[in-house]
């Protein structure tokens, strides 16, 4: 029940499958042709609204592979459909929010959460209202006109996930948008992920290279090997939210994802 | 990379057989627009009879360079130490400011003809002028450099017991040295600026000069070869300065930003 | 900064220039130069009120502002369009870098002749100059800015679905707007620079001409007077443009 390596639990059923990653590789032009690809033949199946993390160690293709299904970087080989469809570019409902939060410096915390609605053709009353709902949602009121400099590193990737959020995306795919943040911030922006993801579900993908960050979040943790990158193992986290840190199991299956990665 | 620069090259030759076909063709007036032949004839011309009065290239060249050098160094040398006894001593730039600022604000050239009055139309002249706009490029980046020594560098010196003279010699001039350099830039800037508009007063030597008397003599041709040659000087010595600065400070990664 | 504290350090200012003054109107008016080649400030300014009609002044001053604004103008907009599309459209890129790294390294002034064959000695040769004056520095920023964007905040930007001309205006330009802004500022210091060299040179008009003129009649006074004033306008400008670019920009970059 704690680990399981086949692609047939519950949670992924192809069935209900939301992102079908079908033998993706990627070999970057400037390697050479020695070194083993970056990602090598990956296949992956996400259901709806499941909350699926990606681990490995840094330069596993981690990152690669979440910009391959946000359709920013082009596979090699293989391909990415989304409900079915074949992704071949950004957006069309794919929300990203990345490490360095990526707001743009010269709009305000509103301006940037409403910045994908306006560019949809939304009114900017209808688009104003949305942004202030979502900046409420993660906990920013009061904040709406300051500019990004102007607020914490917590604050800016709260703001960042509000954007993400704003054009109402089915996918989110976060690229350690954590990772720059002090310990405290850290945990704290993982409980705040959690209450804004039951409030509006998503698929989410989510990468990290912190077991207990991925043990906190998802439902299944998919841990990627470095060069080739392949899907080394992936397990189930069974555990119902909100999960405690210090929970005996949780502390079990954290050792074993460990042991995989060591 | 490479490919775009070979791109670049084919485009500048292209546009050099375009503008020779358009005056061949009569598009363009030679006198208007000297084609690229008559211009590589105006070369061969300097270098052998030179232009005017037989005062050859390479004549224009040294003169012009020799100015700038004597009014570079001059600012220099002068800029340095009044730009670090200002750093240091907060009450001393507090003082100055406004008299620094408005010094930079002086359009170089405006004192021209008080200079003139001064010290007539001869080399004296143009060195000065181009040593007061060189100046306070110089000055003003010297203090900022002092100013903005990083705080955490001076604390981290204090614990190893560093006394007051060795602090400033060991700590507080190297650590300026880059903002110096962004000085030294920006003053030779100005020093080619100046030197120009210097040269096309009272005076036949130079290429500010050849550039204002082939004019008057309706040789456009010889006016283009000087504008070259005046380029391709100021862009040998800021390329020196910044094999210089790569030599003296291969530290000094961090001040791109600053630098262009 | 406390009040008081900015309170000091303007008084500091004020008496280091103060003192300044003091001491060129005494060596002036003690004898130590003859006032005949450096009139002290008062004599300078109270002279030049006297000898030259206010309305001249004016005039001169007039004609300075309307031949920088247009040179300036032209250059901020070449400036930026080409800039701005260079660094944004590859191919433009390469056709247009190696033309301005070429033209790049000639002062301003040293295409003065060549602005007088092409544009007679009238008001348009003067604007040229002062044009390039402006253009260098701005297009050369303007590219910075460009190949400079964070590419997060493109691939943000593309993630909310925004490509071609979208992309191009409402991210990457207004994210190159602080190296622009820098262009524009540094571009407004040279074309005054040149401004006032072109009117020295070939003008019957404008700030450069009065003080030329001025050596001709032999007016100290009006030189110095000249100069002061050049500078005084140059600094306000300056402000005033730098003003401008912090009002933009100066909340969320530091200028």
């Amino acid at each position: 029940m704690m680990a399981d390596t086949a692609a047939s639990t519950g949670s992924s059923n192809p069935a209900t499958a939301k992102i079908d990653v079908r033998g993706v590789s990627k070999r970057y032009a400037t390697d050479d042709a020695n070194t083993p690809p970056v990602l090598d033949d990956i296949d992956l199946t996400i259901g709806d609204n499941e909350f699926v993390t990606l681990v490995g160690r840094s330069g596993c293709g981690k990152t690669t592979l979440l910009n391959i299904i946000g359709g920013l970087v082009e596979p090699s080989h293989g391909d990415i459909s989304v409900n079915g469809r074949l992704v071949t570019g950004p957006g069309e409902g794919k929300g990203m929010v990345f490490q360095q939060h990526a707001l743009f410096p010269w709009l305000t915390a509103l301006h940037n959460v409403g910045f994908g609605c306006r560019n949809n053709g939304v009114s900017a009353a209808e688009s104003d209202r949305i942004s202030r709902q979502l900046i409420e949602l993660v906990g920013l009121q009061g904040f709406e006109d300051k500019y990004p400099t102007e607020l914490s590193g917590g604050m800016q990737q709260r703001v960042a996930i509000a954007r993400a959020l704003a054009t109402d995306p089915e996918i989110l795919l976060m690229d350690e948008p954590f990772g720059a943040l002090d310990e405290l911030t850290r945990l704290e922006m993982q409980d705040e992920l959690l209450r804004v993801w039951s409030a509006h579900k998503k698929t989410v993908v989510f990468v990290t290279h912190s077991i207990s960050e991925a043990l906190v979040l998802s439902d299944r943790i998919i841990l990627l090997a470095a060069r080739p990158g392949r899907i080394r193992r992936e397990f189930i986290v069974p555990f119902p939210r909100p999960r405690q840190r210090t929970d005996p199991q949780m502390i079990a299956l954290y050792d074993e994802i460990w042991r995989n990665l060591a | 990379m490479r490919n775009s620069r070979i791109i670049g090259g084919l485009t500048l030759i292209f546009l050099l057989v375009l503008w020779q076909l358009a005056v061949t063709w009569g598009f363009l007036k030679p006198f208007q627009f000297p084609p690229p032949s008559r211009i590589g004839g105006a070369v061969v011309e300097l270098a052998t009879k030179g232009f005017p009065n037989n005062q050859h290239i390479w004549t224009h060249v040294g003169v012009t360079l020799w100015r700038i050098i004597q009014g570079y160094v001059l600012a220099i040398t002068v800029a340095i130490p009044i730009g670090l006894l200002i750093g240091t001593v907060a009450v001393l730039d507090k003082l100055t400011l406004p008299i620094i600022t408005f010094g930079r604000s002086v359009a170089t050239l405006s004192l021209l003809p008080l200079v003139i009055i001064w010290f007539g139309t001869g080399e004296l002249t143009k060195v000065l002028l181009i040593a007061y706009g060189c100046f306070w490029a110089m000055l003003s980046n010297v203090i900022a450099g002092v100013k903005y020594v990083d705080p955490v560098m001076i604390r981290a010196a204090r614990t190893l017991d560093t006394g007051r003279l060795r602090m400033f010699v060991k700590v507080v001039v190297p650590a300026t040295l880059p903002r110096m350099f962004v000085g030294a830039r920006m003053a030779l800037g100005v020093g080619f600026m100046v030197i120009v508009g210097a040269e096309m007063i009272g005076t036949i030597q130079g290429l500010g000069a050849l550039i204002m008397e082939a004019r008057t003599f309706y040789r456009s041709d010889i006016t283009i070869v000087g504008m070259l040659f005046i380029g391709i000087l100021g862009f040998s010595i800021s390329t020196g300065l910044s094999w210089l600065e790569t030599v003296l400070l291969p530290w000094n990664k961090g001040l791109e930003e600053v630098r262009r | 900064m406390t009040g008081s504290v900015r309170w000091q350090d303007a008084a500091l200012g004020v008496i280091g220039t103060g003192s300044l003054f003091v001491l060129w109107e005494l060596a002036s008016r003690l004898g130590f130069v003859s006032p005949n080649v450096f009139p002290a400030p008062t004599t300078a300014i109270i002279g030049t009120l006297r000898t030259v009609p206010l309305l001249d002044i004016l005039g001169h001053v007039g004609t300075s502002l309307l031949r920088i604004i247009w040179g300036f103008a032209l250059g901020v907009a070449a400036g930026t369009v080409i800039g701005i599309a260079s660094g944004w459209y590859r191919a433009f890129g390469v056709l247009t870098k190696p033309v301005i790294e070429l033209l790049r390294p000639i002062p301003p002034l040293a295409w003065i002749p060549m602005a007088i064959i092409w544009f007679g000695l009238g008001e348009p040769s003067k604007v040229f100059v002062i044009f390039l004056g402006a253009f260098f520095p701005i297009v050369t920023s303007a590219y910075k800015g460009m190949t400079g964007i964070d590419p997060a905040l493109l691939r943000a930007a593309q993630t909310m679905g925004l490509r071609g001309p979208k992309l191009l205006f409402r991210v990457a330009v207004p994210a190159a707007m602080p190296d622009l802004a820098t262009g524009i500022r540094i571009g407004w210091g040279l074309s005054f620079g040149v401004l006032v060299a072109a009117e020295l040179i070939a003008a019957d008009q404008g700030m450069g001409f009065m003080i030329m003129n001025a050596r001709q009649l032999g007016q100290v006074g009006v030189i110095v007077f000249g100069i002061i004033l050049i500078g005084v306008m140059n600094l306000i400008t300056d402000y005033f443009i730098g003003a401008v670019i912090r009002r933009r920009i100066g909340r969320w970059h530091a200028v």
